[in-house]
């Protein structure tokens, strides 16, 4: 799949750049309004990733430039303000999604994967592991074709891990991820690993292999390797 | 002590003082005008004596005498002294009781034989009508005084009516609140410049104020992007392939740190943001449900620790920010859940207008003047300290009222509703 990163902190864009491209992607940056706005004129992207805050111009004026070239490119905004009315703002622009810095990377590729499953209305919802199979829109999960009860939590947690498949996931990432920034629960980290465990239990007690791998205690990764 | 008060005090000192020192005096010049009438008077009788003497050669009888009283005596030789005055008392025969009087004492030689002439002159009659004359002028001016009090006292407490109200608006300014130092109508100079003098210092309050929460606010949105860039760092050093065990510890303390921070930086943010009052769009609120709700979402963690959940839910709906109100609840369960024991109890009480949660704790009881504080916690507390501040920081906004108490090993934090305010 092909991403446009329009993110003016080098750190950051190299990171994210890193992190598509060894999912198997191409990723183009831009460090500014000016080559943003050179780069959606000429290409045609999958997901632009946009930062709200450049230094030579308003990421929203990309947002809008872009909706008026009526391109199918799906956009996911980071920004830096938790701000309600820029997200609705930037939603109602056209925008996908809104991701708050700071964020993971698994974070960010499964948001990307998301815009792009849904704006595929022809494609299919269903992504599958092996003998493990998740549709994305009635959120089940098959085992060898049978229906495995997961929590919503649960069902979460697991897609999270399979669009990163072969990646490390921080325990840090998955809290985040299933609880959000609401709750100030963000250094229960252990918790992570009950859920873990329960995931593990339901699939393997319905005859799916065990993908998951733990990484010294800093994380998770999901992988038949 | 008040400052009419003050002032009276001072005043009435000063007046009665003075009143006392004036009557005196005024008393001494009277009485010593009216000594010196009766000395004349005296006098006047003593030559009407000496010319009868000297005319008939004999004394004039004492009975011969309308107002006053003489008396002869008879002496062996004449002394020294010629004449003198002095008060007496002497017995009134006519009114048959004792009177203050002045006599005049002298000599005289008649045919050769010296006799001792007294005559006496009751100063009753004076002396009342000094009694007349101080009351008919003191009266007036203690009622003159009396008046001028009550006059002083309306006048001052009118006078000061201007500086009452600045006081009451000065009491009213609220630097937390959108509510604006509102100046008072006045002429009196002094008050105008104490005004002015407040309604400046409310202004650069205000701005200063304002300034540090836009600080605040920009500093912690600046530590955002900083922060994502460990985040992503920290996340691609992860997928390298040569991860130790070691190492991976290092990045799991990182990650703790990082998380932490962030979570510091959000709750800043987010006491800025209700502080500015941005979440102020309001609906009406099942509270019920969403305890339930959030009880689901915080399943698992109550599992983990083995927490046993008591609630008694009313019906109840309350009329605010759905955000404020989920960030109300979400502190509640995460300050009960985090500060319990394995297998602990949280009880949670919704009444009608009063939401009540309470939890069992390693902790005893903690200060409830302290607790509300900003990074106030315990050292054994993984939170960034902000959470209750929050609670409180809603409630303030919310004008729910807000307690804490420590009762049966169980801490209570107890929100109650008000009606009113829910109700339109």
């Amino acid at each position: 799949m092909k991403f446009l990163i329009i993110e003016d902190e080098e750190g950051l864009r190299q990171s994210i750049d890193q992190y598509l491209t060894a999912e198997g992607n191409i990723c183009d940056c831009a460090s500014n309004y000016e080559q943003g706005y050179q780069k959606l004129s000429i290409y045609d992207y999958d997901c632009v990733l946009l930062d709200l805050t450049l230094p030579d111009g308003e990421g929203l004026q990309l947002l809008k430039y872009l909706k008026k070239l009526n391109k199918a490119d799906g956009v996911l905004i980071i920004s830096a303000r938790n701000s309600l009315d820029q997200k609705i703002e930037g939603l109602s622009l056209g925008a996908d999604d809104y991701l708050i810095k700071p964020f993971h990377l698994s974070e960010l590729y499964a948001r990307t994967l998301a815009i792009i499953r849904r704006r595929n209305f022809n494609g299919n919802s269903l992504l599958s592991f092996n003998e493990l199979e998740i549709d994305t829109a009635s959120k089940e999960v098959k085992v060898n074709g049978q229906l495995v009860y997961l929590t919503r939590k649960e069902f979460d947690l697991l897609l999270y891990f399979l669009v990163n498949k072969n990646k490390v996931i921080s325990k840090s990432a998955a809290v985040v991820h299933i609880w959000g920034d609401e709750a100030d629960m963000a250094d229960s980290f252990d918790f992570i690993y009950t859920h873990i465990k329960n995931v593990r239990k339901k699939l393997t007690d319905s005859g799916c292999k065990d993908y998951f791998q733990s990484v010294y205690g800093v994380g998770y990764k999901f992988t038949d390797a | 002590m008040k400052l009419f008060t003050s002032y009276n005090s001072i005043l009435s000192v000063i007046t009665l003082t003075g009143l006392l020192i004036i009557g005196f005096l005024f008393y001494q010049t009277l009485g010593q005008y009216i000594n010196r009438q009766i000395e004349d008077h005296l006098y006047e009788e003593l030559l009407e004596v000496k010319d009868f003497a000297h005319v008939k050669n004999i004394l004039p009888s004492p009975e011969g005498f309308d107002d006053v009283i003489v008396e002869y005596k008879k002496i062996h030789k004449l002394s020294n002294s010629r004449r003198s005055f002095a008060d007496t008392n002497f017995y009134n025969p006519k009114k048959k009781h004792k009177e203050s009087a002045r006599y005049l004492k002298t000599q005289l030689v008649l045919n050769g034989q010296p006799y001792e002439i007294l005559i006496i002159a009751s100063k009753f009659e004076r002396q009342e009508q000094i009694k007349s004359i101080i009351l008919i002028i003191l009266l007036p001016v203690i009622a003159l005084l009396l008046i001028l009090w009550l006059v002083n006292k309306i006048l001052i407490r009118r006078m000061w009516s201007p500086f009452r109200q600045l006081l009451t608006n000065i009491k009213a300014f609220n630097i937390n609140q959108e509510k604006v130092f509102e100046p008072i109508q006045t002429n009196i100079e002094e008050f105008k410049e104490l005004n002015k003098a407040v309604l400046e210092v409310s202004l650069k309050v205000k701005s200063d104020y304002k300034e540090i929460k836009l600080f605040t606010e920009n500093a912690a949105h600046e530590m955002m992007t900083p922060l994502a860039v460990i985040n992503s760092k920290l996340d691609t050093l992860l997928q390298s392939n040569s991860l130790g065990k070691e190492e991976s510890e290092i990045l799991s303390d990182l990650y703790k740190a990082t998380s932490k921070l962030t979570k510091l930086n959000q709750s800043l943010l987010l006491l800025v943001k209700i502080d500015n009052n941005q979440l102020q769009a309001r609906e009406e609120i099942n509270l019920k449900t969403l305890i339930e709700e959030k009880l689901g979402y915080f399943q698992e963690l109550i599992q983990k620790r083995n927490l046993n959940i008591q609630s008694e839910l009313a019906e109840f709906i309350i009329y605010a920010n759905r955000s404020l109100v989920e960030i109300l609840v979400n502190n509640l369960f995460s300050n009960a859940i985090r500060h319990n024991y394995d297998g602990g109890s949280i009880r949670i009480t919704l009444t009608e207008d009063n939401l009540d949660f309470s939890n069992t704790s390693t902790q005893m009881g903690l200060d409830p003047l302290k607790i509300f504080e900003r990074f106030y916690k315990d050292n054994a507390s993984d939170g960034t300290g902000l959470g209750l501040a929050i609670l409180k920081q809603v409630c303030i906004r919310k004008n729910y009222q807000l307690s804490y108490c420590y009762q049966r090993e169980q801490h209570h934090f107890k929100i109650v509703f008000k009606h009113s305010e829910n109700k339109n």
